[in-house]
């Protein structure tokens, strides 16, 4: 029998070639693994249908080797964090401990409801590899349900922080931690059930990565792990040296917080030089007396899921990857701001530094992007007491996308940042005071364009309970998903309170809770995407096809397409010489 | 001769992509097979000839056939050529984009180019009429019958040729849906209907409306499929009842196939997991993993307890996936109980590549039957799995043993030359060695995805390897999954066939029972249970005698989103039975994901079950045997066993050339259907039920 160094050996003179596949492949099937364990068992809604987590297997320096990757703006999330811990435990890192840690400013981590649950694994008494997983738990308690008020404005108003700590320390539970998590949280059930999916998904990785180096051996690994960061490298370099030089600016905003909202903007500077990227933030919003600010972790994560959506390869989840891309965000500015600025609700400034960075890209690599969508998940949130019970729903509602080089944009399609979904109406209605009343698309919404945006889509939902608090943090009505090459914009979204009554608009980002009553109807209307391209040049057949389908109306086909159809006949069809007709004379004006 | 045989003769046929396997099974469990090519223009004359030509050569007359075992793609096929018939969707006013939405989740990440699939119903097609109900199952809004019977019109104005009829909550109260069934039924009489609450009574509106509108879609192509075949069959004088596999793995008559036809979407890969679950019974073995490797795809699924495992979550057409549980969103969701089949691409025509950053890969692009393997000398130029198979000298250099495909060593040769091993610097051989191994990687997840993501260890298994391919890996994957004993059952080549033949005749009917534990009223659950195997019962045409009878309960921790299937040991379970259930769910839960909640923490029953079986619809008592064997002569030839072993002059025998006492390898068994490799350190013998038994005893190959 062969000790692990000698068949090392043996690997490196002939297998070493593809060795890397087929430890890549291990790692990357650990990784999936644990990301499958905490689906299957987690509590909470959010985690469970909206698969807001990830997972990952870390080298012993704490760099990614593999991500279980549920949630896109998860890209990265693991690297700032590991360093951290690692840096903060130096020389107290003990077999059997795991780590527990959510804190932004203290732990390098995302935001306060992003959970941290990392175990190091030690084969024969030395540290060789993590497996770490990061959850967004339903609850982690503050001013709000859900613990995403925009109104924050410091972190200490968001809920409980917690540095990095040992929830295990050398195999033995820290029961004090499990205590004040449940004594701060709404919905201790939930979030307990999902940190324990976590803790044993780090167990199982555990188990796994020990097997791995039972069969290679230590060394071995170690020379594979290094390589497999420098193969991520030599992929992404070779994407980007195919990519012309040069330097792309794109400015994008959110509309602003608040009755009366300032727009927050975000400018940026992509230039490609070689093989190299760098994204600079320069000149982009401070940071805002609101929870919608980026941490600096989260900022990084957005530029690498942008550059990462426009490059062909399968580049895997490896912290290699980042090498050649130098991410700059201005200290003290909303994509990075400094203690004690509140976080909470910063997916929304993920999501559009997303947007902004694919506006930058369009111009780099027009064939590869699409016009804007209706940008990443909108939280409606809603939570108070029904029978004598608290009750907290949340949903990562999203799903239009913009007219894209080839084809019209979509919904029902996850944005770019956040690969969520919806939560059945049947789980709803079974599981809180609540009535979906309607969820449908709404016609003459997409941006025009050859290719047109993505229509919006309207949820509505009917209070059962006497009372309960709303929250939701949708922007786009002032800045409406943006068109590309000619393409327009698609239209703004709305949020109302008994459209068909007394109705009341909400303003965007609002701060305080909205109060809903017994009976009251709560309209969440996305944004229609962004159109690509001429509308004029729109194949009149499809225009002919949409209004079949109810997706544009007569009216809307004549004055944003310029086809004219004609209801005269049998089955509607397209007026063909009045559709030249009017579309010479709208060419022609302004 | 034809005298001398049992009476009792079923003919089975299973269509597959490239070939039709056929088996004539008699009575005392021998075997006659023949593979003829499928025919895709109309796939029941392949059937018909193929049969027709084996029962001439055996000399037997066709009015000496009993049942007729049937495993069809028609189903799939309709769905994945976009083929099925013009179909509406009716369902609850402010609903109808339910089914375009999906579940939002796309199945790829970083792709802002990404395009879903189209809905089967169209927006046009799909109608929304006033009516609601609550998730208790009471009436929010009553059913407007005007709304329905202008659907009617439209419907018959459209010429649609299949509805779909699926309203909010109707699992929990399906008056709404059975009134508009009524309805339609007599307003469109020659129109296919398909109630969401007759084909999946359960919660979670998507998956339930895009099961019923797959029902409604693969309906009518289906019902002509059958109707014609049916036909032919009798034509051809085989009168015998026509039987249809199902994706669960248990047969069917086919007239309830042309009522239920999304029961038989995903029945492609089932009838070889089926196959090996009455090999492994027979041979004692309770936990097996099987392997099926053909030319596209390697496919594993597990034995448990002598059982099948099964899902219901599924995607059909969303392409190959490792298991469809972390990739949800490329296809259309089919929420009905299938085989748990775990598949990558990773098969005999899989091509090898680098990518960018100069890694192998292997898969999942193929060369498919056309142009093929390199070494198939049809047109196919880049390097395959068989073509590094062919180099290693594990696959016979002239032809596969039938002698239906020649094989051109040379080109193999060649092809891992230019395309593998001069960018990678090695020698061929070492660059063969390199593809064959990183296709073992890759099957490792298929495998790892049925196991250990379950919780389940490999090495509690037998690994029972099938298809063409399966032999040549199969001692490798064992060996790295530290699994001791490999089976290769008979007829390997075939074996969808042979798993027709031994499959029982079976059907399942669920029902949503969304309940906690503590509050089930046990007369209530004895009546839902009953009022099931009264469904199951009729559907089967059998009396109750005449049935085994499960029942299960789809079990969860409240506020969960996934169940876990757990078996209730009597259709009228006491209190202290439902205690038991806890216990029984909890020790699952463990098993699977490693942890268990909190004695007190709360549980609830999400849906419940009952599988009706007919007995001695199959016997276990017949061996599996093939009736004609042609021995090979015994050859040798050299085989590169990798870098530790190196090059092996092996000797190739047929399975004649086994017997109980093993015989240690290198050794290549070739057979008409497929290759086995036994290499260096591993034995081979032949059991009493037919089976090559590989021991796997050593270290894994390759490292």
């Amino acid at each position: 029998m062969n000790t692990p160094t000698e068949r090392s050996d043996a690997l490196d003179r002939v297998v070493n070639p593809f060795l890397i596949e087929l430890i890549k492949n291990a790692l990357d099937t650990i990784a999936d693994e644990l990301a499958l364990i905490i689906m299957r068992t987690a509590y909470s809604s959010i985690v469970r249908d909206a698969m807001d987590y990830s997972t990952a297997v870390c080298d012993a320096a704490g760099a990614t080797l593999a991500q279980g990757l549920t949630t896109p703006l998860h890209l990265g999330s693991f690297y700032d964090a590991m360093r951290n811990l690692i840096d903060v435990y130096r020389g107290r890192i003990r077999e059997g401990d795991v780590f527990i840690f959510n804190d932004p400013y203290l732990a390098a981590g995302q935001h306060l409801p992003d959970v941290y649950i990392v175990r190091p694994v030690f084969i024969a008494g030395t540290l060789e590899a993590w497996a770490t997983t990061v959850a967004h738990q339903n609850d982690i308690g503050g001013m709000v349900p859900g613990s995403n008020s925009i109104g924050s404005t410091e972190i200490y108003q968001e809920g409980l922080r917690l540095p990095v700590l040992k929830l295990y320390a050398g195999g033995v539970e820290q029961q004090a931690i499990w205590d004040i998590i449940a004594a701060n949280v709404r919905v201790p059930d939930k979030v307990l059930g999902d940190i324990r999916a976590q803790v044993s998904a780090c167990f199982v990785g555990e188990k796994e990565l020990s097997a791995l180096f039972a069969k290679y051996g230590a060394a071995t690994l170690r020379t594979v792990f290094a390589e497999i960061h420098d193969y991520a490298e030599r992929l992404t370099r070779a994407e980007f040296a195919e990519i012309p030089d040069g330097v792309y600016s794109f400015a994008n905003f959110i509309d602003g917080i608040g009755e009366n909202p300032e727009p927050i903007a975000f400018h940026v500077k992509l230039t490609i030089r070689g093989d190299e990227a760098i994204v600079d933030f320069t000149g982009t919003s401070p940071q805002v007396k609101g929870g919608i600010n980026s941490p600096v972790p989260f900022t990084k994560a957005a530029a690498y899921t942008a550059l990462r959506s426009v490059l062909k390869s399968e580049i895997p989840n490896a912290q290699g990857f980042t090498r050649p891309i130098t991410v700059i965000a201005p200290l003290g500015s909303i994509a990075n701001p400094v203690a004690p600025a509140a976080c909470g609700a910063r997916g929304i400034t993920g999501f559009r530094m997303i947007d902004c960075l694919m506006g930058a890209l369009a111009q780099a690599v027009p064939e590869r992007v699409p016009a804007d969508g209706s940008g990443g998940a909108t939280l409606p949130t809603i939570g108070g007491m029904h029978n004598g019970k608290a009750f907290v729903f949340v949903e990562t509602m999203m799903g239009t996308t913009g007219g894209a080089p080839t084809h019209d944009g979509l919904e029902g399609v996850a944005h770019l940042g956040a690969n969520q979904s919806n939560i059945p109406i049947e789980m709803i209605e079974a599981e809180h005071p609540l009535r979906i009343e309607r969820y449908a698309l709404v016609p003459d919404t997409g941006g025009p364009g050859k290719f047109r945006g993505g229509l919006s889509m309207v949820r509505e939902f009917r209070l059962l309970a006497d009372e309960a608090t709303l929250t939701v943090r949708s922007d786009k009505r002032r800045f409406p998903p943006y068109g590309l090459s000619g393409g327009h914009p698609g239209t703004p979204s709305w949020n109302v309170v008994n459209p068909d009554g007394a109705a009341q608009v909400l303003p965007t980002l609002f701060k305080d809770v909205f109060t809903l009553h017994r009976g009251d109807v709560f309209r969440h209307t996305l944004a229609g995407g962004g159109g690509y391209g001429s509308p004029l040049e729109r194949d009149p057949a499809l225009v002919l096809k949409d209004m079949r389908q109810g997706r544009v109306t007569l009216s809307h086909a004549r004055d944003a397409y310029g086809v004219v159809v004609s209801e005269a006949g049998v089955l509607p069809a397209v007026d063909v010489a009045a559709t030249i007709a009017l579309r010479a004379r709208m060419a022609s004006e302004p | 001769m034809a005298a001398n045989l049992p009476d009792n003769l079923r003919i089975a046929a299973d269509i597959g992509g490239t070939f039709t396997d056929i088996a004539l099974m008699m009575g005392d469990g021998t075997v006659a097979i023949s593979k003829v090519p499928s025919t895709p223009d109309d796939y029941s004359r392949g059937v018909i000839d193929g049969v027709s030509a084996l029962l001439r050569d055996l000399e037997i007359g066709p009015g000496e056939i009993g049942d007729i075992l049937h495993g069809c793609t028609v189903a799939t096929n309709a769905i994945l050529e976009g083929k099925g018939a013009k179909t509406a969707l009716v369902t609850t006013r402010g609903f109808r984009d339910v089914l375009e939405f999906r579940r939002v989740r796309v199945p790829k990440l970083y792709d802002p180019l990404y395009v879903k699939p189209e809905p089967l119903a169209p927006r046009e097609l799909r109608f929304e009429v006033t009516e609601r109900m609550a998730a208790d199952g009471s009436v929010v809004m009553p059913l407007d019958e005007a709304d329905v019977l202008r659907a009617a019109e439209s419907l018959r104005r459209e010429a649609v040729e299949a509805v779909a009829v699926c309203f909010l909550h109707s699992y929990a109260n399906p008056a709404h849906e059975l009134r508009v069934g009524e309805i339609l039924r007599r307003e469109l009489r020659d129109v296919f209907i398909t109630l969401s609450c007759e084909l999946l009574p359960e919660i979670r509106e998507y998956e339930r409306t895009s099961t019923t509108v797959i029902n409604a879609y693969v309906g009518p192509p289906v019902a002509t499929y059958i109707r014609n075949l049916a036909a032919a069959l009798r034509h051809a004088g085989l009168n015998g009842q026509l039987l249809v596999m199902q994706s669960t793995g248990g047969i069917l008559d086919g007239e309830t196939v042309m009522r239920l036809p999304a029961r038989i979407v995903e029945c492609g890969p089932a009838a070889g997991v089926i196959g090996a679950a009455y090999q492994a019974r027979r041979t004692g073995h309770l936990n097996v993993i099987t392997l099926d490797m053909g030319g596209t795809t390697a496919k594993a699924a597990m034995i448990e307890n002598g059982a099948l495992v099964r899902t219901d979550e599924y995607e059909v057409g969303g392409g190959i996936s490792l298991s469809s549980r972390l990739v949800k969103g490329g296809g259309y969701a089919l929420k009905l109980p299938m085989i748990d089949i775990s598949e990558v691409g990773a098969g005999g025509g899989s091509i090898a590549w680098f990518d960018r950053g100069n890694a192998l890969k292997v898969g999942p692009n193929s060369a498919g039957a056309a142009p093929g393997p390199a070494c198939y000398g049809q047109g196919g130029e880049r390097a395959t799995v068989t073509d590094a198979n062919v180099v290693l000298g594990f696959i016979n250099p002239t032809a596969l043993a039938g002698g239906t495909v020649g094989i051109d060593a040379k080109r193999a040769h060649h092809a891992v030359h230019t395309h593998v091993a001069q960018p990678l610097a090695v020698t061929v051989r070492d660059a063969a060695w390199a593809i064959h191994v990183v296709a073992t990687a890759n099957m490792m997840r298929a495998v790892k995805a049925v196991s250990t993501y379950r919780g389940r260890d490999p090495r509690d298994c037998v690994l029972m390897a099938f298809g063409g391919n399966g032999g040549i890996f199969a001692v490798e994957l064992a060996r790295q999954l530290q699994i001791a004993t490999v089976l290769i059952p008979p007829a390997a080549g075939v074996f969808s066939a042979i798993g027709l033949g031994v499959a029982p005749v079976e059907f399942g009917q669920t029902r949503a029972y969304l309940c906690r534990l503590s509050a089930v009223d046990p007369g209530h659950l004895r009546d839902t249970f009953a009022a099931l195997v009264q469904e199951v019962r009729s559907t089967l045409g059998r009396r109750l005698e005449d049935l085994n009878i499960t029942y299960y309960a789809a079990m969860r921790y409240v506020g969960q989103a996934f169940e876990l299937p757990i078996p209730v040991p009597s259709g009228a379970p006491g209190p202290d039975e439902l205690a038991r259930l806890r216990v029984a769910f909890a020790h699952e839960h463990e098993r699977t994901y490693g942890h268990r909640s909190d004695s007190d923490a709360k549980v609830e029953m999400v849906a419940v079950q009952v599988v009706g079986t007919v007995r001695g619809s199959v016997s276990d008592e017949r061996a599996i045997s093939l009736r004609k064997r042609r021995p090979l002569a015994r050859t040798e030839r050299a085989c590169f066993f990798g870098p530790e072993n190196g090059v092996r002059m092996t000797p190739v025998i047929d399975r004649t050339g086994l017997s109980e006492q093993p015989l240690c390898g290198p050794l290549v068994i070739e057979e008409y259907e497929g290759t086995a490799v036994v290499p260096p350190g591993a034995s081979a013998a032949l059991d009493v039920h037919g089976n090559i038994v590989i021991v796997t005893t050593a270290s894994p190959l390759t490292n």
